[in-house]
C-alpha cells in the first residue's frame, strides 16, 4: 500500500471520530453551497477571479516589481528570499536586528512549508502561534490537518487535556468556551509582551503596494498592533494586479472556505505604525519554476480556502495528516508532486478523480484533470509504487493481445468461483482490502454477444 | 538578495495564460436597490455574524450611546483621542471595556464596517477593547464588496480593516465561540439623518 493509503487506515481505525470528521466537514462543504447560492453573480465572480489569477501570473515579474516599489514608497522593507533556507534566515536577521525572543505569528501556510517554527527553535527562538487552532496543535508538537481548520482532526476532550496540562484549566474540562477563554487570557500576555508579529498573506496588491490579510479571530490585528515591528510573508503567486480586485476575492474567499459571507476581520497593510517598521518577505521556493509547466501552472492561482477539502470524498474519510505534505487534500496533491521534497508520489492517486474539487473552486482550478495529468507522469518517470507499475505493465500486455485477454477473462471468472477465500483475498489484492468480488458470469460479453447480435432482427 | 534571480526565473517561466496586462472584462458591479432594501440586508447580514444592531434618528445618536453603554470611551471626540495617543502604554488600553469609533460606511451583503486610521487614534483599539461600538450613518451602506472598494483609497491611509461582528473561532470541535482575541461584543449603532428615505 502507499503511504497515504497507510495512514489514511490508521485515521479510519477510530471509526467514531472519522464520521465525525467527514460528517462535519460535510457541513461546512453545505454551508458553502448556501452561500454560494445566494451570490446571484456566483459563477460570473469564479470566472473573474481566475481571470485575475491568470492575468497577475502571466505578468508576475512586472507585478511584483510595481508591488515593490510601491510598498517601498509606503514605508515598507521589502525582502526577497529565492528559498526556505533564505527565508528563514531572513527573518532570523530581523529577530536578531531588534534584539528580541519574543514574536507571536499568525497563520501563515507559508511558515509551515518552510519549517520556520523548527529553524527558530534550534536558535533559541520560540515562536508563539495565536490562532487558537494552531496554538492546540503547536502545544501538541503536530502540524495542522487543513489549512483553515488546523484542528479539525482534535475532539475537545483531547483539547482539554492539553490546555489543562499547558495552561492549567480544570482537568477533564472541554467545554470550548471555557477551553477558548483561557487561550484568550493567556494569548493576550503575549500578544502584550510581543516585539514582532509574522503574519501571513492572502492578498498583495501591486499598485497600492499593501498586503491584506483575513481573519476571524482577529490574531493577525491584535499581534501586528500591539508588536512595533511587524513582518508579512507571502508567496510569489498572492499577488493581485488592483485593489478593485479585492472586491471580487474577498466575496469569494469566506463563502468557499467556511460558508460566512465575509471573515469577521478583512486588514489592509499599507503602511508601519507610527515609530514602528513593517517588513514583507516575498518567497520563491519552487513557485517560479512551478509557473513553467504548462499543464500545472494553474495550481498557482490557489486562494487556499479549503474548499476543495471539505468536498474531497477521500480527505474527509482520511484525514489531512494522511497526505504527510504541508497542504493536504486535493489541491495539496497537485502542489506536491512539483513542490515537496520527496515528491509524493503517490497523492494524485488518492483521489477518486470525481471532479467536486474543480467544481467548487472559487478560481476555476482544474484540479481533478490534473490530478490526472499527474498520474500519468509520475508513472512514466517511475516514481510510482512498484507494485501499480508492475500491475499496470502486465494490464498492458493482457489488454493489448486478444488471445491474453480471452484466456485472462476465463481465468478470472474461473478463479473467483474456485479458489479459496484466502488466496482469493491475498494481501497482493489491495483491491479486495474492503471490497468483495463481484461474482463473476458464466459466460464473456464477446461470447454472449456472438449468441444474440441478430436476436430481434 | 534573491530578488534578480527570482525575477530572471519568472520571466523564464512565465506560463501562457494568453493575458495581455491590464483589466480583464469587468462584470458590471451590482448596486444596491435603494437605501432601505441596503440598510436591511445590512442589518440582516450583521446580525447572522453575532453583532448587534442600535437603530435611531441622528439627534438622539450621542444620548442614546451613553445611556446604552456607560463608561463608553468615545474616540470620536478629540479629548479621548489625545488621551490615547501614540505615547500611552498597551496596558492602558488592555483595560478598555467599550470603546466607541467612527465606522465610514458598511457593506450590505455582509454586515462589514470599514474604519481607518483616521478613525482611531491607535490601530489597536478596535481589536483590544472588549465591547466594540461603531457609528455608521443609514445613508452610508454600499451593497458589496465591489462597491466597496470604490470607496476605499487604499492609498490615502497606512491602515484599513473591514469589520464584520465579534471576535470568533470555531477551531474546538467547530463549536462557534465570540470572543478569540478581539471584540467579545461588537454594537453597530446606525443613525438615520431626517432625510433617510424610509
Amino acid at each position: 500500500m502507499t503511504s497515504h493509503a497507510i495512514k489514511a487506515a490508521k485515521f479510519l481505525g477510530n471509526e467514531a471520530r472519522a464520521d465525525w470528521h467527514d460528517e462535519t466537514l460535510w457541513i461546512v462543504r453545505q454551508k458553502r453551497d448556501r452561500m454560494a447560492a445566494s451570490v446571484p453573480e456566483w459563477e460570473s465572480l469564479r470566472e473573474q477571479a481566475s481571470q485575475i489569477k491568470e492575468e497577475a501570473l502571466a505578468n508576475l515579474d512586472v507585478y511584483l516589481e510595481q508591488f515593490e516599489s510601491e510598498a517601498v514608497k509606503n514605508g515598507a522593507t521589502v525582502l526577497w528570499a529565492a528559498d526556505a533556507d533564505e527565508f528563514n534566515r531572513i527573518i532570523l536577521n530581523i529577530i536578531q536586528k531588534h534584539k528580541t525572543k519574543n514574536v507571536v505569528k499568525s497563520k501563515s501556510m507559508l511558515t509551515e512549508e518552510c519549517g520556520l517554527n523548527h529553524f527558530l527553535l534550534e536558535k533559541g527562538i520560540e515562536v508563539v502561534d495565536t490562532d487558537l487552532g494552531e496554538r492546540i496543535i503547536q502545544f501538541r508538537h503536530e502540524a495542522p490537518s487543513h489549512i483553515v481548520l488546523p484542528a479539525i482532526h482534535l475532539k475537545k476532550e483531547e483539547i482539554g487535556e492539553t490546555f489543562h496540562e499547558k495552561l492549567g484549566t480544570e482537568k477533564g474540562a472541554s467545554d470550548p468556551t471555557y477551553l477558548t477563554r483561557a487561550a484568550r487570557k493567556h494569548l493576550r500576555e503575549k500578544f502584550l509582551a510581543a516585539e514582532i508579529a509574522m503574519t501571513g498573506v492572502n492578498f498583495a496588491v501591486a499598485e497600492t503596494g499593501s498586503v491584506v490579510v483575513c481573519t476571524n479571530e482577529g490574531n493577525a490585528d491584535m499581534g501586528v498592533q500591539a508588536a512595533p515591528v511587524q513582518i508579512h510573508c507571502m508567496g510569489i503567486e498572492k499577488i493581485v494586479p488592483r485593489q478593485e480586485d479585492l472586491g471580487v476575492f474577498t466575496r469569494l474567499l469566506a463563502r468557499n472556505a467556511t460558508g460566512q459571507p465575509v471573515t469577521t476581520y478583512t486588514s489592509h497593510y499599507m503602511r508601519p505604525k507610527p515609530g514602528g517598521a513593517m517588513y514583507i518577505v516575498i518567497v520563491d521556493n519552487g513557485r517560479s519554476k512551478h509557473l513553467g509547466k504548462p499543464k500545472y501552472a494553474a495550481a498557482l492561482k490557489c486562494i487556499r480556502c479549503g474548499g476543495c477539502m471539505n468536498t474531497c470524498p477521500v480527505f474527509r474519510r482520511s484525514g489531512g495528516h494522511s497526505y504527510g505534505y504541508v497542504i493536504p487534500g486535493p489541491i495539496g496533491s497537485i502542489l506536491a508532486p512539483e513542490r515537496s521534497k520527496s515528491g509524493c508520489p503517490d497523492l494524485p492517486f488518492a483521489s477518486t478523480l470525481c471532479g467536486s474539487c474543480s467544481n467548487v473552486c472559487p478560481v476555476k482550478i482544474d484540479i481533478h484533470e490534473q490530478l490526472y495529468c499527474w498520474r500519468q507522469d509520475l508513472t512514466e518517470q517511475g516514481k510510482t509504487a512498484l507494485s501499480k507499475r508492475l500491475v499496470m505493465q502486465a494490464a498492458g500486455v493482457v489488454l493489448a493481445s486478444n488471445g491474453l485477454y480471452n484466456f485472462a477473462g476465463a481465468a478470472g471468472r474461473w478463479a473467483v468461483g474456485h479458489l479459496p477465500r484466502n488466496l482469493l483475498y491475498m494481501p497482493l489484492n489491495v483491491w479486495g482490502k474492503g471490497r468483495e468480488l463481484p461474482i463473476p458470469p458464466k459466460e464473456s460479453f464477446k461470447k454472449w454477444y456472438g449468441k444474440n447480435k441478430n436476436h430481434g432482427k | 538578495m534573491s530578488k534578480q534571480s527570482i525575477l530572471e526565473s519568472i520571466r523564464q517561466n512565465k506560463p501562457d495564460f494568453q493575458r495581455e496586462t491590464g483589466k480583464p472584462e469587468q462584470k458590471p458591479v451590482p448596486v444596491s436597490k435603494s437605501q432601505t432594501t441596503a440598510l436591511k440586508s445590512f442589518i440582516s447580514a450583521l446580525e447572522a455574524t453575532g453583532g448587534e444592531v442600535v437603530e435611531c434618528s441622528a439627534a438622539e445618536a450621542d444620548s442614546l450611546i451613553s445611556e446604552k453603554f456607560p463608561g463608553i470611551l468615545d474616540f470620536t471626540r478629540p479629548e479621548i483621542r489625545e488621551k490615547y495617543g501614540e505615547e500611552t502604554p498597551l496596558s492602558e488600553f488592555d483595560k478598555i471595556e467599550t470603546a466607541l469609533l467612527n465606522g465610514a460606511f458598511g457593506v450590505a451583503e455582509n454586515g462589514a464596517v470599514w474604519i481607518e486610521d483616521r478613525d482611531m487614534p491607535r490601530r489597536i483599539i478596535p481589536f483590544i477593547a472588549q465591547h466594540l461600538v461603531l457609528k455608521t450613518e443609514a445613508s452610508q451602506i454600499v451593497g458589496t464588496m465591489q462597491e466597496a472598494y470604490r470607496r476605499i483609497n487604499l492609498s490615502g491611509t497606512g491602515y484599513g480593516v473591514f469589520i464584520a461582528g465579534p471576535s470568533k473561532t470555531a477551531d474546538i470541535e467547530q463549536s462557534l465561540v465570540y470572543g478569540a482575541h478581539g471584540a467579545v461584543r461588537l454594537t453597530v449603532v446606525i443613525p438615520k439623518m431626517p432625510d433617510f428615505e424610509a
